[in-house]
């Protein structure tokens, strides 16, 4: 203290840090003021679709609502939809089916994906053709595909079904008509759309990663193999658990191609939860219970996202 | 002025080639321009029907099928005669359903004549989606053509379709009905009939009973290479086929064989009985003849089964008499000529047979602001001249002189039977719980069909959720 009351050189002023920090908290308020602003117009395009509907949905599971039986007219029954459904056999099943189907479908995308990326990535003159080729699958509405199969798979035209016969992988009956053959040939469906994309990925990844890693391996005589392993694939994982992140919350939301090929048959056995949730709201026309459904099911698909989003968060910063 | 002048001259043209090209499409039969005047009522050119109406726009949905794609083609004619235009939207019956839904509950009033099918009658009424019409088929206005006549519209299958608890919603759009479709040419082959007769102990012949069905469905099961009426089959040959998706295709179908053994998926004290013996014996009868049935007919609804009949790869199926067109279709059909029609078997000879009605409304929406155009619309649908044509076509009419047609009996082989089974047809439940009876029952129906399920459980499990879902509606005192 130097008890004239003045600040020294190269000391600072009580009044100059109180005025700094007015002014930094002036830019704060001013700064979240600006981006608030900026952000509107999104902010409000995005309440109207989806926060409004978010709680309209909130708001008719704790009701009675049917747009065909007359008396369900939207009455208050509180709990009984989330009760009902810890109950609902038919969901459950349907949870069984979509995790068996997300499970099979993306591991089996990442790995054929992966593969397919690094053969192109060694590409020269053909990697614009594999590219492009590897993009139609994929341009390809869902729906379309699944009317494609669903002629390529017809029991006893299907130009599938002939070959498979051929090879003795099924029998009589096609594909699509025995229960575990059904799921089955979803999944392959699905793998034969999407694994392109986590292709895409891989390719991507790997014409970013930095070349010298590889070199000081290629000096210590690391073989092709252990540099895929120890170099490539750790460097890889981020973008990997991206394209997985992506999938798995695609094919959590599987509809279309299940709808047109098996309408959820052969009795439950393709059942995916979003086809349930379908048949609940518009063939039973229970909105309520649907929106129950629906609400509890966007509550797992934002925790799974969370978790992984997390997950590959802390891997980078690891990183 | 001058400028004025070609204007005008060029208005003139204008109304000229519209009304010149209006008459064309009417086939000639009206001539709009002496008939018009917006303003005036009906004469002598417009066949009766009034004009009031002139320069009203009306949305019609309908299902895609040969009717609504009739009802389309005919459109110039109905335009001509009123100067009502109609814009047609056609669509698969879950989608329709689910537009005419939507488009209720949000009082749009998007649709103002609908075609929809008389299963929903209970839940549009009670929702008051669709508007009465009380008034209009018991007195009804001047100005309806003289070619309708409300008194020549088959009595059951309007009621059944249109009627509910005694208020009218309606007219039929669709005289849809199950039956036994069988290929008379295999039926009727002498070496056919004397290896049946070898095998089985008695004649060939179109079946009465179940036990006749399964008998000619197994007989007629041929695999590649075998011989056919003499000839050699290059593809297997398969002695029935039927629906068993998930699908309401499947409970319709099914319903048949419940009816004619006995069963009803409610008692007579309006409880459910989805898994009564009868029913499960009904479907445990079903089953057996999957073994006869194509492959894929777990993914099957009644496109597969017209289309399989139409190629000529099964001998014999319980099926829509609105798909006999395509089978009596010279560009399409592989059987043209070769299709009997008749009643669907019974459990025991002598037993009275019942086909399934599967009839559709035209219904006019509440919410509607052209109420009286749409009802011109449903009078003109139901004339003469627009049934006729529906019959030429290969559509359904629901009048019943045209089913009594001298020409059409003559010239349309399923013709007859079409009548015979709709005066001896039954409803399903027109109650507003039945999307969910029907999905629940397609799930069982499903399950029991591809073997993942006994008959028993999938009925029990069928009548579980039914229960539920009629929660609060028990008994049912009227369907």
């Amino acid at each position: 203290m130097t008890g004239t009351g003045l600040a020294q050189p190269g000391e600072v002023s009580p009044h100059s840090v109180q005025r700094e920090r007015v002014t930094s908290a002036e830019l704060r308020r001013h700064r979240r003021r600006s981006s608030v602003l900026a952000q509107a117009p999104s902010l409000l395009v995005l309440a109207v679709v989806v926060v409004f509907p978010l709680l309209y949905s909130i708001n008719l599971s704790f009701r009675s609502y049917s747009l065909v039986t007359p008396n369900h007219t939207g009455q208050w029954i509180g709990l009984d939809n989330y009760t009902r459904m810890l109950h609902d056999d038919d969901f459950h099943h349907a949870i069984v089916v979509t995790a068996i189907f997300v499970v099979a479908a993306v591991a089996l995308e990442t790995i054929l994906g992966l593969v397919v990326g690094t053969l192109i990535d060694r590409l020269r003159r053909t990697r614009r053709v594999a590219v492009s080729m590897l993009l139609l699958p994929m341009i390809v509405t869902p729906l379309v595909v699944g009317l494609m199969f669903n002629f390529a798979l017809n029991a006893q035209f299907g130009y599938l079904t002939w070959a498979m016969k051929s090879i003795g992988l099924t029998a009589g009956v096609g594909a699509l008509n025995s229960t575990p053959g059904a799921l089955v040939v979803l999944v392959l469906i699905d793998v034969w759309e999407w694994f392109p994309f986590v292709a895409l990925m891989v390719l991507a990844g790997l014409q970013t990663l930095p070349k010298e890693p590889f070199e000081a391996a290629s000096i210590d005589g690391a073989s092709t193999l252990q540099s895929y392993r120890y170099i490539t694939l750790p460097m890889l994982a981020p973008i990997l658990g991206v394209a997985v992140l992506f999938r798995a919350t695609e094919a959590v939301r599987e509809f279309d191609k299940v709808y047109v090929l098996t309408g959820g048959g052969p009795g439950s056995a393709t059942t995916v939860n979003d086809l349930y949730q379908y048949r609940v709201s518009f063939l039973d026309w229970d909105l309520s219970y649907g929106a129950t459904l629906g609400l509890v099911s966007f509550a797992f698909v934002l925790l799974l996202s969370g978790v992984m989003y997390r997950t590959l968060s802390r891997k980078e910063v690891q990183r | 002025m001058f400028g004025k002048s070609r204007t005008s001259l060029a208005a003139a043209i204008g109304v000229a080639l519209v009304a010149s090209s209006l008459a064309a499409c009417g086939g000639g039969a009206t001539d709009p321009v002496s008939s018009t005047s917006a303003s005036g009522s009906a004469s002598a050119n417009t066949g009766g029907w009034t004009r009031d109406y002139a320069g009203t726009s009306l949305n019609f949905i309908g299902e895609a099928t040969a009717n609504t794609a009739i009802i389309e083609k005919l459109l110039p004619d109905f335009e001509a005669k009123t100067g009502i235009t109609v814009n047609v939207e056609q669509a698969p019956y879950d989608s329709l359903v689910q537009k005419a839904v939507l488009d209720f509950s949000t009082k749009k009033g998007n649709y103002d004549v609908l075609s929809i099918p008389y299963e929903y009658l209970g839940a549009f009424a009670e929702k008051s989606y669709i508007a009465q019409q009380n008034d209009f088929v018991n007195n009804p206005p001047a100005g309806l053509g003289s070619d309708f006549s409300a008194s020549d519209i088959i009595p059951s299958l309007w009621k059944a379709s249109s009627n509910w608890k005694d208020n009218w919603y309606g007219m039929p759009s669709n005289s849809a009905i199950m039956m036994m479709f069988y290929r008379k040419d295999l039926l009727e082959n002498p070496d056919e009939q004397t290896a049946f007769k070898a095998k089985y102990g008695y004649d060939l012949a179109p079946a009465k009973t179940w036990a006749q069905y399964k008998d000619i469905a197994e007989f007629f099961t041929r695999p590649a290479g075998a011989k056919l009426v003499g000839a050699t089959i290059a593809d297997p040959f398969y002695g029935v086929t039927l629906a068993g998706k998930r699908h309401v295709a499947t409970v319709l179908e099914w319903m048949n064989y419940s009816w004619t053994n006995g069963g009803d998926l409610f008692d007579s004290a309006g409880q459910p009985a989805v898994n009564s013996p009868q029913n499960v014996a009904a479907l445990a009868y079903e089953k057996t003849l999957t073994a006869f049935a194509p492959p894929g007919f777990t993914s099957a609804t009644w496109d597969e089964t017209t289309a399989q009949l139409q190629q000529g790869t099964a001998a014999e199926a319980i099926t829509w008499g609105d798909t006999a067109g395509a089978m009596e279709d010279a560009t399409a059909s592989k059987v043209l000529g070769k299709m009997g029609y008749a009643d669907i078997p019974v459990a025991k000879e002598g037993d009275p047979t019942e086909g399934h009605l599967g009839s559709w409304t035209y219904a006019i929406n509440a919410d509607s602001k052209n109420q009286a155009a749409a009802q011109i619309f449903m009078a003109w649908a139901l004339s003469k001249f627009v049934q006729n044509e529906l019959a030429k076509q290969g559509g359904l009419p629901a009048l019943t002189s045209t089913f009594e047609d001298a020409a059409l009996q003559a010239s349309l082989p399923y013709w007859k039977q079409e009548l015979s089974s709709l005066n001896q047809s039954k409803s399903r439940p027109r109650i507003p719980q039945w999307s969910g009876i029907s999905d629940a029952l397609a799930l069982g129906l499903s399950e029991a069909l591809s073997g993942q399920a006994t008959p028993q459980a999938a009925l029990d499990d069928a009548q579980k959720k039914i229960v539920a879902l009629m929660s609060g509606a028990l008994p049912v005192t009227y369907q």
